[in-house]
């Protein structure tokens, strides 16, 4: 019962709860086993309860216009599935299925909203949670539309003052901070390929002395052999041109 | 008359004057119009090579014409019918293309070159033999530099195709003879640029650079080829191997002679 609590709080949901409040989950949460290959949610399905992991992992899909499965997401230990559906009440977007032996715990749409009504302190651990993920995702999706205005307009100089976030970085905000390390990794390639083409620019530049020029045209067309000729051209062109 | 002379010119050698030469010569006989191809580089002649003329057969050349030892009709050589082996040069077989080959003797060069050549002497040879062959295109390789016989070919070309380099030296000395080419109002002027590497090829920032820089038309960029380095002037390239990327870029040149007023 204790490692089920600590795991309740090492989900991004309820992170926020107290010892107390966890319990009060835990004793309205269902615990459910799944083998390989078991369905957990139908594309479709009406919205009537979530699923925290604690062991094993689902895979999230839906199918393409062929018909063909394509997995949105994984979903891993300490990871939740449904709880936003819950609250919005909108039909499952997508299915989840397991992809290994998965322990979870399955919280229905009633027990949610009766754990809601009874304790006020689960209420705000949650809103509490839900606020702090909306805070990072603002913070992540403002850093970046600012590098984004940055690379557009050609300043790099984020890629110098900021370090590359790690990927691995195994907080709640792992995927906002892999996004923006892919990010960054793309505005560093994209500063890479332009630099490399501002380089190959310069070399397609060629430069004449034109002082030089003139002094040799001057020193070709200054001789009385030229001056003859150009007359000769001349009349050659106006034979021709008369026919 | 209106057969039209083209001469085929660059600053410095190397730059793969005379195969550019010989080879838009034969793409124009190709086309089925009469085309002489006359050897003004008496100097250094090559030209002859790539036609498959053995030195052995060489007869008489344009320096038995300047010297008035011979007829510009008994120098002509037609390549159409002596192709002289090599699969692109067969392709010629019954092309109206003739060969007027510089001695390739050291005293008939020395002796030229003492002498100097007449501007009316080797006009009147150029006419004539436009006449005479009744030629439609009378391509000139020149020797390169801007010595005397390269002004005469200038001064009487109706277009003048620059072969450049994209190399700085190069170009400093195609600005002096774009400068003279204008100066003697060659009516159609052309830059080709050849040994372009591969960051100066479907660039079309690298062509307005040059066009920029000289006022004239890039009519073709060919590529630096070790496909053509291994062909080694043994036969005339475009033919032999038309889908070449370097043969492909010397025909965009074709029709801006074909068009030429």
């Amino acid at each position: 019962m204790a490692d089920i609590l600590k795991k309740i709080r090492e989900t991004s949901f309820f992170k926020e709860l107290s010892d107390d409040a966890s319990s009060a989950v835990a004793a309205r949460a269902l615990a459910r086993r799944f083998r390989p290959g078991d369905a957990v949610m139908r594309k479709g399905d009406p919205a009537d309860s979530f699923f925290v992991v604690l062991d094993g992992h689902l895979k999230i899909v839906t199918t393409d216009a062929k018909g063909d499965e394509i997995i949105i997401n994984k979903v891993g230990p300490g990871e939740s599935v449904g709880e936003i559906a819950l609250m919005d009440e909108l039909p499952r977007s997508a299915g989840v299925v397991a992809l290994d032996d998965v322990d979870a715990l399955e919280l229905t749409k009633d027990a949610f909203f009766d754990l809601l009504d009874d304790r006020l302190d689960v209420s705000l651990g949650i809103l509490r949670g839900l606020s702090h993920r909306l805070r990072f995702s603002t913070k992540y999706i403002e850093t970046a539309i600012d590098w984004s205005q940055k690379t557009a307009e050609g300043d790099y100089s984020f890629l110098e003052q900021t370090q590359p976030l790690s990927a691995a970085a195994a907080s709640d905000d792992a995927k906002a901070a892999q996004l923006l390390s892919a990010f960054f990794s793309m505005a560093r390639k994209v500063k890479e390929r332009e630099d490399g083409l501002k380089q190959e620019l310069e070399r397609l530049t060629f430069e004449i002395d034109q002082e030089r020029r003139k002094k040799e045209f001057d020193q070709i067309t200054g001789t009385e052999f030229y001056a003859k000729l150009k007359e000769q051209a001349q009349e050659l062109r106006r034979k021709r041109a008369s026919g | 008359m209106t057969g039209k002379i083209v001469s085929i010119h660059s600053f410095r050698g190397g730059t793969g004057k005379s195969n550019a030469a010989s080879n838009l010569a034969a793409q124009v006989a190709l086309t089925g119009r009469r085309v002489g191809v006359v050897d003004t580089d008496i100097q250094s002649p090559g030209i002859h090579v790539l036609f498959g003329l053995d030195e052995q057969k060489m007869g008489k050349t344009l320096n038995d014409f300047l010297h008035g030892k011979a007829a510009i009709r008994e120098v002509g050589y037609p390549v159409g019918q002596n192709t002289g082996g090599g699969e692109g040069r067969d392709k010629l077989a019954g092309k109206e293309l003739y060969l007027f080959p510089s001695s390739i003797k050291g005293r008939e060069i020395s002796q030229i070159l003492k002498d100097g050549v007449d501007f009316n002497r080797l006009n009147e040879g150029l006419q004539t033999a436009i006449s005479e062959f009744n030629l439609d295109y009378l391509f000139i390789d020149t020797h390169p530099g801007l010595n005397e016989e390269t002004l005469l070919s200038i001064a009487t070309s109706d277009i003048l195709i620059i072969i450049l380099r994209p190399d700085n030296q190069d170009f400093q000395g195609t600005s002096v003879t774009v400068d003279i080419a204008r100066s003697l109002d060659v009516p159609n002027l052309f830059l080709a640029v050849n040994k372009a590497l591969p960051k100066h090829m479907n660039r079309p920032e690298f062509n307005k650079e040059i066009e920029r820089l000289f006022n004239a038309a890039v009519i073709s960029v060919m590529p630096l080829s070790f496909d053509m380095a291994e062909n080694a002037s043994q036969d005339l390239f475009s033919l032999r191997f038309p889908d070449h990327e370097w043969s492909k870029a010397l025909k965009d040149i074709v029709p801006y002679i074909l068009n030429a007023k």
